[in-house]
């Protein structure tokens, strides 16, 4: 629709509006995480006075950020949460691979039938007290596992995928067999290498799935050394258990961590709950925005 | 491979559809033999699927336990929990003391009032977003404002949670820096009755409005540019555009999604209100799923629990597919 038609004072006039409430949209969007992380790198002293609208740090200090990752709750749920989201991805991305390539294949006898358990699943949901019940008799309460290979396949990625799969041309496949190949040749050596931009966005819808997730930590892991980081975050932030991350003998005493504003502190753990997804968010972006595009109703 | 028969065929429990082939050899025998393949077929089909089947296995056994299996033990709404077992069967007794209890009302309502809000005030946003984003004429200055607007998308409710508590916040919260500096009271938005459901509303709109715009936006891209020429030529201006042709062509994405957004109507979206919760706000937010969680992993109610549950599970069933039936009917996309 670039026209090279002069635009009248009143378009411009329209198109400095339009311009603005998105800048305003943006504004909304990130004031509120650049106050925070302004308010992590802020100096000691002047954290109790620092304004909500303020995005840049009032002096500069560390000691948050230096004082947050080297407290064992913290660095226990860093690790948690990145072990347990590494496993479940790959639990996710392999079953998830394998059981849409073999949904694919026209032939398949009993596609019709899977297809419609796996359609099922998407609108019935039993609730959460009879998975709770599940998880007990299965004898994973209070184990990590209960929480990786919870769903660790999904209806609506593995329905992406089998699009996907659907789409790869048959000559190629049949190619691999007339070089004698077998099945389980042809799909880790032909599929699979195809499906690289598939597998990759599957990985990330995965990644953000699982590094994002609290509630099923919350109720199945009793044990607080096993929490992911963002169990860890919400015990801090959103029920305010400040003893959790300052330590019982600090607060009584005012020292250590205790010393650090509180509000401080909170920031700063938001942003080491969000800084993987961050450091991700590039390439998030142009998945995401590309599986989305291309007709995934869910992303 | 042989046709299959025509008209209506009985399919095995593999899945399979006779085909004329085993059709003629079975006939004369008993009518259950009928439904199989013949052995040979059967035979020949395992030799050539079980590679794929093995390959499926851990997917499906996946589905079976955590799908299936819950659905199983759903059985206990129907009895009395006890602690040695086994459970009494009691019937529809857990339903009746629900639906005779006033807090299944009220969670009820509350549930209705926050999806109702939602889809009064969070559905609009990101289709004007979109149409907004759509009449940015520079490429790279849409993508940089798409990147800003989209981020979180993909943030958790609890960090989401943190940050409204740190900007609603009564005394250092942007918010209320701003009403204090114009003069008003400030207000402690997070422990008030009165705008908890709106604080719901609003950090729904942070979440989602930059994110879901996107959809809206393939649509508008999708659209024949011709259009728009012959409406220039018409000397149509930006907003008779938007009405008369970027509009009509995204009523069918706006339908579809209004459809599925009402399918999912009595999940008001359990990980945001549990993070928003506290003990001055629960009354007024407690929805479906909260009272589920509280009744059966708190309070050890685990047979009247899992009754809501399943009240909810089937009530939700039942809205999604008719929002499906009815999306697939009007616009041609379903969920699925």
């Amino acid at each position: 629709m670039a026209s090279s038609v002069r635009r009248s004072p009143l378009e411009r006039v329209e198109y400095v509006l339009i311009v603005s409430t998105l800048l305003l949209l943006v504004v909304f969007t990130l004031q509120p995480l650049l106050n925070l992380l302004a308010l992590s790198f802020t100096e000691q002293g002047k954290v109790a006075g620092f304004s909500g609208l303020s995005i840049v740090p009032d002096g500069f200090s560390l000691d948050v950020w230096t004082l947050l990752l080297q407290h064992p709750n913290v660095q226990r749920g860093l690790f948690n949460s990145i072990w347990m989201t590494t496993t479940s991805v790959l639990i996710g991305v392999m079953g998830t691979a394998l059981m849409a390539w073999g949904l694919s294949r026209p032939g398949l006898p009993g596609r019709r039938l899977i297809f419609l358990m796996v359609l099922v699943t998407i609108v019935f949901e039993p609730g959460i007290i009879p998975d709770y019940f599940l998880m007990k008799r299965m004898g994973l309460l209070n184990s990590p596992w209960s929480v990786i290979l919870y769903k660790a396949v999904s209806a609506w990625y593995l329905i992406i995928l089998v699009r996907f799969f659907e789409e790869i041309p048959k000559e190629l496949l049949e190619a691999a067999e007339l070089d004698g190949a077998n099945p389980f040749q042809t799909f880790f050596m032909v599929v699979l290498p195809l499906a690289k931009p598939a597998l990759a966005t599957i990985a990330l819808f995965y990644f953000v799935l699982h590094w994002n997730e609290f509630f099923r930590s919350m109720i199945y892991l009793n044990d607080q050394t096993k929490w992911p980081l963002q169990v860890v975050l919400r015990q801090f932030v959103i029920e305010g258990d400040k003893i959790a991350i300052v330590g019982a003998n600090n607060a009584n005493n005012n020292i250590g961590l205790a010393q650090i504003n509180i509000r401080a502190l909170k920031a700063g753990m938001i942003f080491i709950t969000i800084l993987p997804i961050l450091a991700l968010y590039p390439f998030i972006l142009k998945y995401f925005t590309k599986g989305t595009m291309s007709g995934a109703l869910k992303g | 491979m042989a046709e299959p028969i025509e008209g209506r065929v009985a399919v095995s429990s593999n899945g399979n559809v006779p085909t004329r082939d085993t059709h003629a050899r079975n006939v004369g025998r008993e009518s259950v033999s009928r439904l199989l393949p013949s052995s040979a077929t059967l035979r020949a089909q395992v030799r050539q699927w079980w590679p794929y089947y093995a390959m499926m296995a851990p997917g499906l056994i996946f589905f079976i336990i955590w799908h299936y299996v819950p659905i199983w033990e759903a059985k206990m709404a129907f009895e009395q929990v006890r602690i040695i077992p086994p459970n009494i069967w009691v019937g529809l007794k857990n339903f009746q003391v629900l639906f005779s209890s006033p807090i299944f009302y009220q969670v009820l309502a509350n549930t209705l009032i926050i999806s109702g809000m939602k889809i009064l005030f969070v559905f609009p946003v990101p289709i004007i977003v979109a149409l907004l984003l759509n009449e940015i004429r520079s490429g790279k200055l849409r993508g940089t404002l798409q990147s800003a607007i989209y981020l979180p998308h993909f943030l958790s409710w609890v960090v989401i949670s943190g940050v409204f508590i740190a900007l609603l916040s009564p005394t250092d919260g942007a918010v209320n820096q701003i009403q204090t500096a114009l003069g008003f009271q400030p207000v402690s938005y997070m422990t008030n009755t009165g705008t908890i459901r709106w604080v719901l509303v609003i950090s729904e709109i942070w979440r989602s409005a930059g994110w879901d715009s996107l959809l809206y936006l393939a649509a508008i891209f999708a659209i024949d540019p011709q259009l728009y020429e012959a409406a220039e030529m018409d000397g149509a201006n930006r907003w008779q555009k938007i009405w008369h042709v970027t509009i009509p062509g995204i009523v069918p994405t706006i339908a579809t999604l209004f459809i599925l957004n009402m399918g999912m109507f009595l999940s008001a979206d359990l990980n945001q209100v549990i993070n928003m919760q506290n003990d001055v706000n629960a009354s007024t937010i407690d929805i479906l799923d909260t009272y589920v969680y509280r009744l059966g992993l708190s309070t050890g109610e685990y047979a009247l629990a899992t009754a809501a549950g399943l009240f909810k599970a089937v009530i939700g069933m039942i809205l999604v597919v008719t929002s499906h039936l009815v999306s697939k009917r009007l616009t041609g996309k379903g969920v699925w």
